[in-house]
Formats: C-alpha cells, sequence, structure tokens
C-alpha cells in the first residue's frame, strides 16, 4: 500500500523538482508511444524542440495558440477559485467571435474605436453568456456544469445561423463565411506572424491586474467563501449572488475577448465554429488548474500548453505522424502533471 | 400513431448509448468520484468492440460477444488510470477527467487507424442493449435505494469520514464505482460501433459522451430518470431532423433544441425544487483526518 | 603539390562531380498536400489522399507529404513549415485556405500553389476541382426510376452552392425518370457527424423516403439505407462495401487525375511559378475526374442494373429504359460531348427561369448557385425569392 504523508513545511524548491520529474517521466512514455509508431523518440523531441522554441517562427506558434489559452485560463481561475466548473469557455468564446464579428461587419463605428469596441462588445457577450449560468446556479439551482456544456453546443449553433443566414458574406460564392472584416477591424500582428499583439497584452495586463485584485483587496476572500460555503457567505454579509455574477462576467469576459482575438487577428471573418476554436475552451481548464489558480502563473502555464500544441503540429508535419499524436502527447503530460501534484506536498511511504 | 411510434423507437435507438453511460457515470458520481472523461472512454470502447468483434475481416475471426467484453475492459481500464490519479493521488478530478478525454480520444484515434474503412457484418440486434440498459437502470434504482451495497455507496459518496468510521474501505469502493463508469462508457461505445453504425471512424463519438456527462445531472443522479432522461434527449435529437422544413424556422433552431430544452426543463424544475442533489462529497478526494 | 596530392584532387574532384550529377538525376519533385480533415475520414481528405498516392505511384520522379487535419485559419504556419521543408508544390484542399494559400503565394515566389474549390488565383497559384454535378444527375435518374414512393431522401451538410448544385442536378433526374417524384432534403449542418446522418436518414424515412443518398464524409447513410433494405448511392469514395446488396451506383471522385495531369506539367516545365493565374481545373467526366460507379468501373450493380432496364422513362416522346438512358448520357458526358443537366430552359422551384433555353450554365453560376430546382422539397437556406 501506498501511503502520503504530508511534509510539515514543503521547501519552496520541491514543486520544481517534482514536476520536472513529472514531466521526464511523460517524456519517456510518450517516447514508448512514438517507439510504437515507428519513430525514433530522440528525433521527435529534438523536432518539436527546433519548432518551437529554437527559433522566431517557433515562438509565433507557440504564442499563437498560447495567447487565446492566457486569456481563457486568467478567467477560468477566478471560476474556480469560486468552485464555478465553467467548462463553457469554448462557447463564451465563441460568443466573443460573434459580437465582435457584427460589430466589425455592421456598424458604423470610425477605425480608431473600432478594435477597442470590438474587444468591450466581444467581452460582454462571452460575459453574459457565462452569466446565464450564474443565474440560473444562484438563483434556480441549476448545475453549472450541465449549463455552460449546454450553452457550448446553443453557441455553435447561433454562429452557423448568423454566416449561414443573416450574416452569410457577399463575397464568399455562398459558403458559410461572413464578409472579411474591414482592414481597421483587423488585429496588427507581430511581424511576420498571426499573433494579434494587443489580444497578447490584454492577457499579460489582465494576468498582473487580477493577480493583484485577488492579492490586495477582499475580492479573493470573497470569491472563495461564496464558492465554497455560500452559508458562511451570507452569514459574514457577502452576498454570493453578486460576487458570482461579476465572477462570470469576468471568466466569460475573458473568454470573450480571446474569441475577439481568433477572428478579428487570425481569420478576419466569422467562419465554421470548430475552425474558430478547436479545444481552447478544454485545454484553457488545465492550464487554469496548472496555475493554481494565480492568473500570473498563467503566464507561465499557457505558453506551456502552446508548446505543446505547437510541438504537436511539428510531428504532424515534419515526422508525419497521425494528427491523434497531439493528444496522446497532452494527454500523457497533463495526466503525469497532475498526478504529480501530491507529491508536491508529500512524502510517499510503502506498506501500512 | 406510426409516426409517434417511430419517434419513440428512435429515442430508444439513440437514448441507448447515453443511457448505458449516465448510468455509469450516475454510479462513480454517487460514490463521489466525477469523471469527465466518458468520452474518451466510450471512443476506447468503440475501438475495442470493433476491433475484436471485427477481427481480421474474415467471417468467424471477430467475437460480437468477445467484442462487447474488450469494449467494457478498455473503458473500465481507462477509468481505472483516472481513479489512481484521483482517489489514490488525490488529484483534481475535473482536470483528470479531462486529460482523459484528451488521451482517450488520442489513442483510439492512432490505434484505429487500420480499422477505417471497414463494415461490420452480421451486426448484434439493438433490442438487448436497449432493454439491457432499461433493465439495468431499475436494477440499480433498486440497488441504490434499497439494498446494503446501494447504501453503502452512496454513505461513500454523501459522508466519506462517516463511511470510513463504520469501517467501509472508501477509496476501493470509488476505485471500484468508477471502474464500472467506465466500464458502462465502453459498452455504450461498443454499442454505437456495432449496433448504431456500425463501423468505426475516428471521432464517430461525436460529443455523445459529454451529453451524458450533462444527462448525469439532469436526471438528479437518479437512474429511474436516467431512462426518461436520455429517452428525452434522443427524442429531442430525432425530432430536429423530423421537424426541419416543416415549419419557416431556421434548421439551427432545431439543431439548437435538445441542448436548450435540457436547460429549461433543469431551470423548471429548479423553480419548483424537484431537481435531484448532487452527492455532498462530490469531486473531493478523501483523505483520513480531514473534513 | 606532389602527384599524390595532385591525384587525390582529381579524384574528390571527379567524385564530387558525379555526385552532384547523380543527385540531379535523384532530384525529384516535392509536392505537399495540406487537408482539412483526418486521412481515415472516408470522405473528402481521404479522397485527396487517395489521389496523393495514386500520383506518387504514377509518377517516380515525385516525392510527396501530407499534413492532415489542419483548421482553416492555421494553413499560413503550415506552409511555413512545409517550404522549410522544401516543397515545391503544394495542394491545399478546403475551400477555406483560399485567402491564406493566396498569402502564401505572394509570401513564397518560388513555390507553386494550387488550391482547391476556391476562385482566386495568382501568378504561381492555380485553382481546381473536380465535380459531381452531371454525375448526381445520372444517379437521380436511377434514383427516381426506383423509388415507388416517389420520396427520394437526400442528406445535405451545409446548403452552400456545391450542395445546392448536387442536390438540383439530382432533382432534375429524379423528375426525367419519374415526374411525379421530389426530393426530400434535410441538413445536418456539420461535413462528419454519423449520429446527425443516422437520425437525419430516419427522419427523411419516416416522411416515406424509400431511396437514400447522403453527402456526409462517412458511410453511415450508405449503412443506415442498408438497415432498411432501400437504395442508396456511394457518395465520394466507394462504399458498395458497406452495403453490397443496396448500393446502386453512386459518384466517386479520381484526384489522382488532376494531381498527375498538374504536377506532369511542372514537372515538364509547362507550368511554372510565372504562368498560372489563369489555370483553373473545372474537371468533369469527361476528364475522367469523377467517375458514376457502386465501386471503381461498376456503374452499376448487378441486381440494380437489372431493375433499371425494365424502368422505363421518356425520352423526346420515346419509351426507353432508365439503364439504357444513363448508360448513353454517361458515355456522351464522358465524351465532352452536349449534353448538360443544367441545359435551359432550367426554372427553379419557385418557378423563377434560372437558365435560358438552349443555354447552360457557366461554371461561375455553377459556383454561385443559390437557388434549387423543382422536385427539390425541404428547407433551403439562403434560397433567393425573385
Amino acid at each position: 500500500m501506498i501511503r502520503f504523508v504530508p511534509i510539515a513545511d514543503p521547501p519552496r524548491g520541491r514543486v520544481i523538482w517534482v514536476t520536472l520529474a513529472a514531466l521526464v517521466f511523460a517524456l519517456v512514455v510518450a517516447g514508448l508511444i512514438f517507439l510504437a509508431a515507428g519513430t525514433n523518440p530522440f528525433e521527435a523531441y529534438s523536432a518539436m524542440l527546433q519548432g518551437t522554441v529554437s527559433d522566431w517562427s517557433g515562438w509565433s506558434e507557440v504564442l499563437r495558440r498560447g495567447t487565446p489559452l492566457l486569456l481563457i485560463g486568467i478567467g477560468l481561475t477566478l471560476a474556480f477559485r469560486a468552485q464555478f466548473f465553467n467548462i463553457g469557455a469554448e462557447g463564451q468564446l465563441l460568443l466573443g467571435a460573434i459580437a465582435a464579428g457584427g460589430i466589425a461587419l455592421f456598424t458604423p463605428l470610425p477605425p480608431l474605436v473600432m478594435l477597442p469596441a470590438m474587444f468591450v462588445g466581444g467581452a460582454l457577450a462571452g460575459g453574459l453568456w457565462a452569466l446565464i449560468a450564474a443565474f440560473l446556479k444562484t438563483r434556480l439551482r441549476v448545475n453549472e456544469i450541465l449549463t455552460t456544456l449546454m450553452l457550448n453546443y446553443v453557441a455553435t449553433y447561433l454562429l452557423i445561423y448568423l454566416i449561414n443566414g443573416p450574416w452569410k458574406g457577399k463575397n464568399v460564392r455562398g459558403f458559410i463565411y461572413s464578409d472579411d472584416f474591414p482592414d481597421f477591424a483587423q488585429l496588427p500582428t507581430l511581424p511576420g506572424t498571426q499573433v494579434g499583439w494587443p489580444t497578447l497584452l490584454l492577457g499579460v495586463l489582465l494576468a498582473v491586474g487580477l493577480q493583484w485584485f485577488l492579492g490586495r483587496s477582499t475580492g479573493g476572500y470573497e470569491l472563495r467563501v461564496a464558492g465554497e460555503n455560500p452559508e458562511a457567505a451570507r452569514y459574514a454579509g457577502i452576498s454570493v449572488s453578486s460576487v458570482l455574477f461579476k465572477m462570470a462576467m469576468v471568466t466569460g469576459g475573458a473568454a470573450g475577448l480571446a474569441g475577439v482575438g481568433e477572428v478579428a487577428g487570425i481569420h478576419h471573418k466569422l467562419l465554421e465554429p470548430s475552425q474558430i476554436s478547436s479545444g481552447y475552451g478544454f485545454t484553457a481548464v488545465i492550464v487554469a488548474w496548472l496555475a493554481r489558480g494565480n492568473p500570473l502563473l498563467c503566464l507561465i502555464t499557457a505558453p506551456l500548453m502552446g508548446i505543446i500544441l505547437a510541438g504537436g503540429d511539428v510531428l504532424k508535419i515534419n515526422l508525419n505522424l497521425p494528427f491523434r499524436i497531439t493528444d496522446v502527447f497532452s494527454g500523457v503530460i497533463l495526466m503525469s502533471l497532475i498526478a504529480s501534484e501530491i507529491f508536491v506536498k508529500n512524502r510517499v511511504k510503502w506498506g501500512k | 400513431m406510426d409516426e409517434l411510434l417511430n419517434a419513440l423507437l428512435r429515442a430508444l435507438a439513440f437514448g441507448t448509448p447515453l443511457l448505458l453511460a449516465s448510468l455509469g457515470a450516475v454510479i462513480n458520481e454517487r460514490a463521489g468520484v466525477v469523471n469527465l472523461g466518458v468520452e474518451g472512454m466510450m471512443a476506447l470502447g468503440a475501438l475495442a468492440g470493433f476491433a475484436v468483434a471485427y477481427g481480421d475481416g474474415s467471417p468467424g475471426s471477430g467475437s460480437i460477444a468477445l467484442g462487447i467484453v474488450a469494449a467494457m475492459a478498455a473503458g473500465g481500464l481507462a477509468a481505472l488510470l483516472h481513479a489512481f490519479i484521483t482517489i489514490t493521488l488525490r488529484a483534481n478530478q475535473f482536470v483528470s477527467g479531462l486529460s482523459l478525454t484528451l488521451l482517450g480520444l488520442g489513442v483510439a484515434g492512432l490505434l484505429g487507424k487500420k480499422y477505417e474503412g471497414f463494415p461490420l457484418f452480421g451486426q448484434p440486434n439493438q433490442w438487448p442493449f436497449t432493454i439491457g440498459a432499461i433493465v439495468l437502470a431499475l436494477l440499480l434504482a433498486f440497488w441504490l435505494t434499497s439494498t446494503r451495497a446501494g447504501l453503502t455507496l452512496r454513505s461513500v459518496g454523501e459522508n466519506p469520514a462517516a463511511a470510513d468510521v463504520l469501517g467501509l474501505n472508501v477509496n476501493l469502493i470509488r476505485y471500484g464505482a468508477v471502474a464500472f463508469g467506465g466500464a458502462l462508457a465502453g459498452l455504450a461505445g461498443a454499442y454505437l460501433s456495432l449496433v448504431y453504425r456500425p463501423s468505426w471512424t475516428d471521432g464517430m463519438t461525436a460529443g455523445l459522451g459529454w451529453i451524458a456527462v450533462a444527462l448525469v445531472i439532469f436526471v438528479g443522479w437518479n437512474p429511474l430518470r436516467a431512462i426518461f432522461g436520455s429517452v428525452f434527449f434522443g427524442l429531442l435529437y430525432y425530432l430536429q431532423f423530423r421537424l426541419q422544413g416543416k415549419t419557416f424556422i431556421p434548421t439551427e433552431f432545431f439543431a439548437a433544441m435538445p441542448y436548450l430544452l435540457v436547460i429549461v426543463v433543469l431551470a423548471f424544475a429548479g423553480l419548483r425544487g424537484q431537481q435531484g442533489a448532487a452527492p455532498e462529497a462530490l469531486g473531493r478526494p478523501y483523505t483520513r483526518g480531514e473534513r | 603539390m606532389s602527384k599524390i596530392t595532385k591525384l587525390l584532387a582529381l579524384a574528390l574532384a571527379l567524385t564530387a562531380a558525379a555526385t552532384t550529377q547523380a543527385g540531379a538525376q535523384d532530384a525529384k519533385l516535392k509536392a505537399c498536400f495540406i487537408y482539412v480533415g483526418p486521412t481515415g475520414d472516408i470522405g473528402w481528405s481521404y479522397a485527396h489522399d487517395q489521389g496523393r498516392k495514386a500520383a506518387e505511384k504514377a509518377l517516380p520522379w515525385l516525392e510527396t507529404q501530407y499534413v492532415e487535419s489542419v483548421p482553416e485559419g492555421q494553413a499560413l504556419p503550415v506552409i511555413d513549415r512545409l517550404a522549410k521543408n522544401g516543397c515545391q508544390v503544394i495542394f491545399t484542399t478546403s475551400f477555406g485556405y483560399m485567402d491564406d494559400t493566396l498569402a502564401a503565394a505572394k509570401k513564397y515566389p518560388n513555390i507553386i500553389f494550387a488550391h482547391n474549390a476556391g476562385f482566386k488565383r495568382n501568378a504561381n497559384m492555380a485553382t481546381y476541382m473536380a465535380d459531381f454535378y452531371q454525375v448526381y444527375y445520372l444517379n437521380g435518374l436511377a434514383a427516381g426510376a426506383l423509388s415507388k414512393s416517389g420520396k427520394v431522401g437526400f442528406v445535405g451538410t451545409y446548403p452552400i452552392p456545391e450542395l445546392k448544385r448536387h442536390l438540383s442536378a439530382f432533382a432534375l433526374g429524379v423528375k426525367a425518370a419519374n415526374p411525379k417524384a421530389s426530393v426530400n432534403v434535410k441538413w445536418i449542418n456539420s461535413w462528419f457527424d454519423p449520429a446527425k446522418t443516422r437520425e437525419a436518414s430516419e427522419a427523411l424515412l419516416s416522411e416515406g423516403a424509400d431511396v437514400l443518398t447522403s453527402a456526409e464524409d462517412s458511410a453511415t447513410g450508405v449503412q443506415t439505407a442498408g438497415a432498411k433494405n432501400i437504395p442508396t448511392f456511394s457518395h465520394y469514395n466507394p462504399m458498395l462495401k458497406f452495403s453490397p446488396s443496396n448500393v446502386v451506383s453512386g459518384h466517386i471522385v479520381h484526384w489522382d487525375k488532376i494531381y498527375i495531369d498538374f504536377l506532369t506539367k511542372v514537372h515538364n516545365g509547362t507550368y511554372t511559378t510565372k504562368n498560372l493565374a489563369n489555370v483553373d481545373y473545372w474537371w468533369l467526366l469527361s476528364k475522367g475526374a469523377v467517375e458514376m460507379g457502386a465501386d471503381m468501373n461498376m456503374p452499376f450493380t448487378v441486381k440494380f442494373a437489372a431493375q433499371l432496364k425494365a424502368a422505363k422513362m421518356m425520352v423526346g416522346g420515346k419509351s426507353v429504359s432508365v439503364y439504357d438512358r444513363i448508360t448513353a448520357l454517361n458515355a456522351q458526358m464522358k465524351k465532352g460531348e452536349s449534353f448538360d443537366p443544367f441545359t435551359g430552359p432550367v426554372k427553379d422551384r419557385n418557378g423563377v427561369l434560372r437558365v435560358p433555353a438552349g443555354k447552360t450554365m457557366s461554371i461561375g453560376d455553377l459556383n454561385n448557385m443559390s437557388w434549387v430546382a423543382p422536385g427539390v422539397v425541404g428547407q433551403v437556406a439562403d434560397e433567393p425569392k425573385k
């Protein structure tokens, strides 16, 4: 039998070497999988490193994936602190994209205010989409896992309806796309990349700002109490629903911002939902968890996940491995990191 | 009348995998463990079931019965990984389940490449699965409420500390419940690849595992209600196509209808205070001496 | 310099020259393919990959690489990596890659690009498409003749011009063989979703359809028809094996015809990075890029060939067997002769004249088609009123 004995005062460095050990373990397991797929693991890893972190074009890919993950992840750290299991970031992202598209295509805003308006609109739309779940949870006790999950599908069909109907582009030969956004509704990107720097900047600012907010104000405390023990919160004079509503606006709003970034920075139009987000909303849950609920730490965990995703691309392209190798690779690494958490604060003891 | 009967038949055909998977998840959640990896386990079950039933493609080289066993084993094994990580290593159940989804879909996709593009002939009849699922729901409902073992399972999910004091092995019971949930998710996958399609394609579960996760909440962790929940969803899923084109309402509205109605129904249940409550200790690992 | 060193130097120079020579002979043309879906989907991307494999087999000087499941917004970074890997020709196989392909063509003026299903071109970027509308008409004739209820079911993916074109050609065929029949359509709003295809098929059957065709990227439609024992058609790839006693015929694509032609012309210098601005492949039956058949080289399955021989239809006042009609038209269109399913006068289902008498539709018209032909029953998004 394995037993875990808590370490009274775990040294600070322990988290680092435990995490490293978990990564090494995952790389060995994944390496065996590569071997089984007929690929030399060392070749695979060196290709992944070369294609992600060794030059600017590799980093640009990491950042392109990391930016939406960062924004959504930051928002989700708040949701987790409040025990609000938001697995609907995917839908909130789509709502952000829809709002941005609507503003870019159909409002006569002057160029200077266009992009800011798109970000504000996207954040509001994403936030309101999450607010539905928060409202149903606090007022009617409807479980937010169910609501957020179901609302993902509703958002998907809402977007398809729009680009298949009233918002269908005039210059797309009847395909299901909107028209291209005007130039001034397209985000400036880092040179030679598809990384919209305003989105990235927003992510960094939001991470710093929220961390500060959680540390300095009573906001973080209220959030935790309202989530973990609503009764106690009410007793302490905290309005649980108002705390949760604010949290929902932030978590959904951040996902909405990510949606704005994707359509204004990369696609420049609205398109099939599965092409806008291939699971960022779900992957970001893991980003937020790896950051242990700290928005600031998302600045590390989001790029880390970006490396895993972009690295998977390299495997697919340079080594001609099937696309599912990315899922297996990220699955193994995540499982291993998640499993390692206990070793940070506990020692292992064998026997009774 | 024919039309009604036909709609009901479709609701049962489509609802069967949902019922199987959500029954499994009801059991592991009643024991206090959430497993969001249903989609991944379902994909593994679908592949394992098809691979064993198909054999090398020649008649008689595969076995349907063994395929079903393999599917349940595949789902169960995947679930045991989740159990080890969340029960023994006490990691966050939500994140572990999400990772399991990734891993399950990925492994099934990789291993399943060589089975793509082949049909299965001599597929089993749907009814043993459908009737079996309904009977299982009835049995589980009885078992949970009226037997000592069922009470034990529930106590582990409601108040593990008290169960521990009574001398129950909380973690072992949870392991069993999670494995049971995985086996049923695998069986649901086998239904898809052996009965409903019947063949294997990467991505063929197409989100049904997630629907099962939502149904568990929708039916208030109650196996009896799970029958109605999955038939209800199956009916709406079929009707989105049957009703398409009968009105000027856009097709996308009907496509969104099943998901919207699930929320609306649960909200109404909430208004009248009729929702089932989640098990008290759901999502929390158990450590002796902590509360 | 001693003699020995001289000799050595000479030997080295010779070896080097020989190696370069051999290198030049070994130098293969590298063509790379970007797919929007997985190669195992038995649909669109699978068919492209079959085409790639066939081209590689047919052309000894060709080497290929592919990348599967590339989301539309990600084509550019993938092309960047492929360019680094030395790809000389890049095929992008989805409409949604259009703008990214054009951007890449401008970024990499020394690489040849070919974009599938789009309409933007450049000096180093051609476009290509293999289209089914003729084949759908032929299958429609068979479907109309085989339907007893007069209702033929059609599972559609998204109501875009390509689907409307196919649906309309199919409906015109159905009506030609069976003037009282109609084609009921249900849309699943997805390219690949077996469960939706199954339930949409079931809905069509419960509305009385007794012949079924599906445009989704899996064999689910064919398998559903098999389970109900009604006639159906292979879609995109041969699907006979999924339901051997129910597949009548079908529409099968041969992307290799285009790939081999295009790459051969690149290899022999006909196509360069300077002269592709007007190169647009729109290949139909006459080029062999598409085929009518239940399986490769099998226009009809035996059982249904007999039924279609027995079925009669009126052509120009004379009664002919549907089998003969289909076979004759198939042969005509293969030879590139004048028959075209959309030969005017063609009205849309609201009675508006769309193709004037004696005219046919231009490629542009076909690619922008938003109306549907008479005989189509069901909701069709973005349909013009007048």
